[in-house]
């Protein structure tokens, strides 16, 4: 049994590791719903996929779907001054774009689910390991560029390796860990302050999943819904309780 | 000298590979509770039976639990429902599990659909067709007629896995054949007074039963399997009910109830909550009360 809770835990380490760099960054931009949005052209894209020709190319096509999606938020990031808006019904677009769609495919909607948000449970070892790797090489490619450019293709990189980022980790863990897991580290380590937020994000991240896990272990409770409640609690609370005075 | 401590050991050895066998019960896992029951009722407390899903989940989607994959990894036999009704949800268990000696098609795996006539078997499956059951209804078991050839089907599995108690196995299935015959002529007494009765359905998880006892099935009213009822399918309910003298709705437990509840209103006819599993309902503790709180809510 350890061996699959061990994958599952570092599946979360792994997602914790790239995406803590996202949380911090769209904390600081103030645009949350851009994972939801971007993961929504990504379901979107599925869905097409699954209706129009049987499922095949879900991967490219969602892909493609995502892209788009951080293309146009990139885009929209320097022409609009109402981005949140044009975000959140972005998601609102792909969201009611997938029912109608799926609203003539019987038993569409649990297939199309399952497609979407494999448990984190049935990762399997080499998964993590090979998404473990891409992240890394990702995550060093956007240290050495990400402070030396600026203007559109900053935020072209940004969007774009946050479209290919939210499109794989949703596929392998679900669409609503991966929010908690971008946002919620990223959230408490702005909150707790200090001069590394992205170190404080990864080490409670780390934290708040082995916790979560072992729970969910015990308890039997699904794996993954354990593992987005204790780090949206942890966030909730970190915020509601007052911080010390730093004076005095 | 050598030899008089590596004969014990050896012997140490075999027996501890050799112990748990004999001392362990027989580990079964079914799919749903139903099953379990059935093996209950087969086996007694000979084997250790477990359920993954609940009975008041919709069958066709059951979130996984750690706990599922620690049941299947030391499961000595498999019990499925098959007929894809847990292809949504069963397939990365297994994976994740990789118990080899419970794997499709190996001993210690049964799929009851095998041992059944399944209706609806579609010439093409296409999903645009609104056909993901390519293998037929998967909804066999709603029918008591059904019921003791996947007994039958289980007692044959049980004694093959384990032969020890194959005697008691049969005897076991001799009895529960006996008793449900006997339960089996008070339910279709009750049941047979429905016959061209028309009803209908939110899904089609009672076609087997309603067939059987020959009562006319109208619509569903969730257009496709898997797809809430919109407005124009709706609609097109009404002018069944507007031309035709419905009985009953028959609504599961697990689906929202507000378009039965809007058509039973409208049209005075009565919805009817069918358990469709063992614990569907408070009433359904086993396999016989299932049948029973059914029968009695089909026929109060």
């Amino acid at each position: 049994m350890s061996d699959i809770l061990i994958t599952a835990f570092a599946l979360s380490v792994v997602l914790v590791g790239i995406h803590a760099f996202f949380g911090t960054e769209i904390i600081r931009r103030g645009i949350i719903f851009t994972d939801l949005a971007i993961g929504q052209m990504a379901a979107l894209g599925a869905a097409a996929s699954l209706f129009f020709i049987d499922g095949q190319f879900v991967y490219p096509i969602s892909l493609g779907f995502a892209l788009a999606g951080g293309l146009l938020i990139a885009w929209a990031s320097r022409h609009t001054d109402n981005l949140e808006a044009f975000i959140g019904l972005m998601y609102a677009f792909g969201i009611s774009a997938v029912y109608i769609i799926l609203s003539k495919s019987a038993h569409g909607m649990e297939e199309f689910q399952r497609l979407m948000a494999s448990d984190i449970l049935f990762t399997p070892q080499e998964e993590v390991v090979k998404t473990a790797i891409i992240y890394a090489v990702l995550g060093v490619v956007l240290f050495a560029l990400y402070r030396r450019i600026d203007g559109f293709w900053k935020d072209a990189l940004f969007f774009v390796s946050f479209a290919v980022t939210v499109t794989s980790s949703v596929k392998l863990a679900g669409v609503l860990i991966v929010f908690a897991l971008l946002v919620a580290p990223a959230l408490i380590a702005i909150r707790v302050g200090g001069g590394r937020p992205l170190v404080v994000a990864w080490i409670v991240g780390t934290l708040v999943n082995l916790v979560a896990i072992a729970l969910a272990h015990r308890f039997d409770f699904p794996t993954g819904y354990t593992i987005v409640f204790c780090n949206a609690l942890l966030a909730l609370l970190v915020t509601i309780i007052p911080r010390r005075a730093k004076r005095g | 000298m050598k030899r008089t401590v590596l004969i014990p050991l050896a012997v140490a050895m075999i027996a501890s590979v050799a112990a748990p066998l004999r001392a362990e019960r027989l580990k079964v896992v079914t799919t749903y509770p139903y099953i379990a029951s059935i093996v209950e009722q087969i086996a007694k407390d000979t084997v250790r039976v477990d359920a993954l899903a609940r009975g008041d989940y919709d069958p066709h989607t059951i979130v996984p639990k750690p706990s599922f994959i620690a049941k299947l990894r030391k499961a000595h036999l498999l019990i499925i429902n098959g007929a894809q009704l847990e292809i949504g949800w069963l397939p990365p268990l297994l994976k994740q599990a990789n118990n080899a000696s419970v794997n499709p098609g190996t001993r210690g795996f049964l799929d009851l659909s095998g041992h059944v006539t399944l209706i609806d078997v579609p010439k093409s499956v296409s999903r645009a067709q609104g056909d993901v059951h390519p293998d037929g209804n998967p909804h066999y078991y709603i029918d008591p007629h059904v019921i003791p050839r996947l007994a039958r089907a289980i007692c044959t599995k049980l004694s093959e896995v384990d032969s020890r108690n194959a005697a008691m196995y049969k005897k076991n299935y001799d009895e529960f054949a006996a008793r449900w015959k006997a339960k089996r002529a008070s339910w279709d007494a009750k049941l047979r007074r429905l016959k061209a009765a028309k009803v209908i359905q939110y899904h089609k998880n009672m076609d087997y039963l309603l067939i059987r006892y020959g009562l006319v099935r109208m619509g569903t009213v969730e257009p496709l399997p898997g797809i809430p009822p919109t407005s124009k399918h709706i609609a097109e309910l009404e002018k069944i009910f507007e031309s035709n003298t419905i009985r009953f709705i028959l609504q599961d437990v697990y689906n929202a109830d507000d378009s039965s509840r809007h058509l039973s209103k409208k049209f005075g006819v009565k919805m009817v909550k069918v358990p469709h599993d063992v614990g569907a309902v408070r009433e359904a503790e086993g396999i016989f009360s299932l049948f029973d709180e059914m029968v009695r809510r089909l026929t109060q």
